[in-house]
């Protein structure tokens, strides 16, 4: 398949909390992105999905395995280091945490402009600022938010200007780490639809991490369910939400909300046993482009 | 519902203050104005002095102000309105170039301590607790006795050394919250070094708790000068400071010359009092601003 931006292969990672206690946030976990795809990971809190994301932007050292992004191998660090500026530049990065993942006491036209002065990119519009407000007006922000502080921001408004610094370097793999979590209904719907909007128009691929499945099912082409570190089932969207096959995937599924009261009181979710189906074995594929994990016909309880 | 009962509900405009606000009301500016007026004396000394400052003449030893003498004369003979001026500008020099020596030694010191592995951190913040615990003036008087005789560069370095350890301290756990935050994390993916981090990133989040302390350093430091001037440590006599003004002093207070000690204190005290006001309110202010979500 050429047509791998991002390919990750037996991933593992632990966690180090003492000399007697590891965590392993990652476990064996394999997938890989297509160019162009909105690629979503959901599951619970706790489960690994920020440390994929980590591990896939370099900000944590994978434990075992390999990743490679446009073919490079960047778990390995020779290759890392000869290829550093495309890797900066090309990858980005939006966090769930607006409030920390802007500098308080940066102006939002520095801010966005932050990237393309640490890379020395001269500006195409003439100046940083310039830059800075093309870019927010692409996110939706006039320009009289350009020397507001982010605490002056609303969380959406602050989302869009992590939006606009990310997509000023014109990346082609955007990593988002729960981007949407932090906000409310309303303001989650208009980021979404911005990502949306700014996806047809940019290209780019997209890793999106969510544990909110109605998010995901909004935005993603496919999506991969994850619990405690393991990859459980990786299926177009629309398949996974009519045939899920991992007793996990079922459960999440069966625990989203329906919007009506008399519908959600009647019903009973389904609850998932870790004992009933083992999170051990390997993907296998059940329909095209359908991964569960499978052993011992457990995906067909 | 009756026409009277009308209520206007919703927005209304702010009726017009009775008062214009003052603008400065709040502000330090008693302490601006005279650490103003010291500060600029002292750089444009030439223009005030009347008389040399370093001028000796025994036939004018020990006189009172008048006329011609505006401060009086010490027992030298010199005037000493001009040598508070001029003198003022090394005691000011001394108190902020200690103060900047401290504070790039306090900034380097805290960030690395606060960024390092554990164990780094510990050996960096064990010696500073280890220097902490000795007397800081015990600490200025070894250090100016290596370095031989003073001048004005060797004693600000000697103060400036001394004085970081506090404010590295406070580098350190300010960074040490700070290096976690995603910000942080992102600017290091987007490849920033360190280099760029620190100045982005760091320093002007804790550059607001370090102000005062900064601005408590210059006082400190004037202090430190005066105090070993005083002591006969200090610089040389024929060095004129406000320090080695009072330390002359000294036989002032039998023979009953007033002027000579009232007056150097009196700037010297002032200078502080400024300083030390000045301080507060930034201190206030920067914490005022800071987090209010």
């Amino acid at each position: 398949m050429g047509e791998n931006l991002l390919e990750v292969r037996r991933l593992s990672h632990t966690y180090t909390v003492n000399r007697h206690m590891t965590v392993k946030a990652l476990d064996d976990v394999s997938f890989s992105i297509n160019k162009g795809e909105i690629f979503g990971v959901v599951g619970e809190s706790g489960c690994g999905k920020s440390t994929l994301a980590r591990c896939v932007m370099n900000l944590l050292r994978p434990t075992a395995g390999e990743i490679f992004y446009q073919g490079i191998n960047i778990s390995d660090k020779k290759q890392v280091r000869a290829n550093r500026p495309l890797l900066q530049t090309s990858r980005q990065l939006i966090f769930q945490d607006s409030v920390s993942g802007l500098n308080p006491r940066m102006r939002v036209a520095d801010i966005i402009a932050e990237p393309m002065q640490l890379h020395r990119i001269r500006p195409p519009r003439g100046s940083y600022r310039a830059e800075a407000e093309f870019q927010m007006r692409h996110v939706g922000l006039d320009a009289s938010y350009l020397d507001k502080y982010p605490p002056e921001l609303s969380g959406g408004m602050r989302q869009r200007v992590a939006i606009a610094r990310a997509l000023s370097m014109e990346p082609s793999l955007l990593v988002a780490d729960e981007p949407v979590a932090s906000l409310d209904v309303s303001i989650q719907a208009q980021i979404l639809n911005l990502f949306r909007h700014l996806q047809a128009e940019h290209g780019f691929t997209f890793l999106f991490i969510a544990h909110d499945l109605s998010v995901v099912k909004y935005l993603c082409d496919r999506v991969a369910v994850m619990i405690s570190g393991k990859l459980v089932e990786v299926a177009p969207v629309a398949e996974l939400f009519s045939d899920p096959r991992h007793p996990y995937t079922k459960a999440l599924l069966s625990a989203m909300p329906i919007p009506d009261p008399r519908l959600e009181r009647s019903r009973t979710p389904t609850v998932f046993d870790p004992a009933a189906a083992p999170l051990t074995g390997a993907l296998t594929e059940v329909s095209p482009a359908h991964f569960v994990l499978t052993e011992g016909g457990a995906a067909d309880a | 519902m009756s026409a009277d009962g009308f209520r206007i509900v919703g927005m209304q405009p702010t009726p017009p203050k009775a008062h214009k606000k003052n603008r400065l009301r709040g502000k330090p500016v008693i302490s601006a104005a005279l650490l103003f007026l010291i500060v600029f004396g002292c750089m444009f000394a030439e223009l005030l002095m009347t008389k040399d400052p370093t001028y000796m003449d025994l036939a004018h030893s020990r006189l009172p102000p008048d006329g011609e003498f505006l401060f009086g004369a010490d027992t030298m003979g010199r005037d000493l309105f001009s040598m508070i001026w001029y003198g003022g500008r090394i005691s000011l020099a001394i108190g902020f170039l200690s103060m900047a020596i401290s504070a790039v030694i306090a900034v380097v010191v805290g960030t690395a301590s606060g960024l390092a592995p554990k164990a780094a951190d510990a050996a960096l913040m064990r010696l500073t607790e280890i220097l902490l615990s000795i007397p800081n003036l015990l600490l200025v008087i070894l250090l100016q006795a290596i370095l031989g005789k003073a001048n004005v560069l060797s004693l600000s370095v000697v103060i400036g050394v001394t004085s970081w350890l506090s404010i590295a301290k406070v580098v350190r756990t300010e960074v040490q919250t700070l290096r976690g935050s995603e910000f942080i994390l992102a600017s290091r993916a987007m490849g920033g070094g360190f280099v760029h981090v620190l100045r982005r990133h760091l320093a002007p989040n804790f550059f607001p708790s370090i102000m005062f302390m900064m601005v408590m350093n210059v006082r400190s430091a004037m202090i430190a000068e005066s105090t070993l001037s005083f002591m006969g440590l200090g610089l040389p006599v024929n060095v004129i400071t406000w320090g080695s003004m009072l330390s002359l002093a000294q036989n002032a207070l039998i023979s009953g010359a007033w002027w000579m000690i009232l007056i150097p204190g009196l700037f010297l005290i002032t200078t502080l009092v400024c300083i030390t006001n000045l301080g507060n309110y930034l201190r206030k202010s920067l914490n005022k601003g800071q987090r209010n979500l």
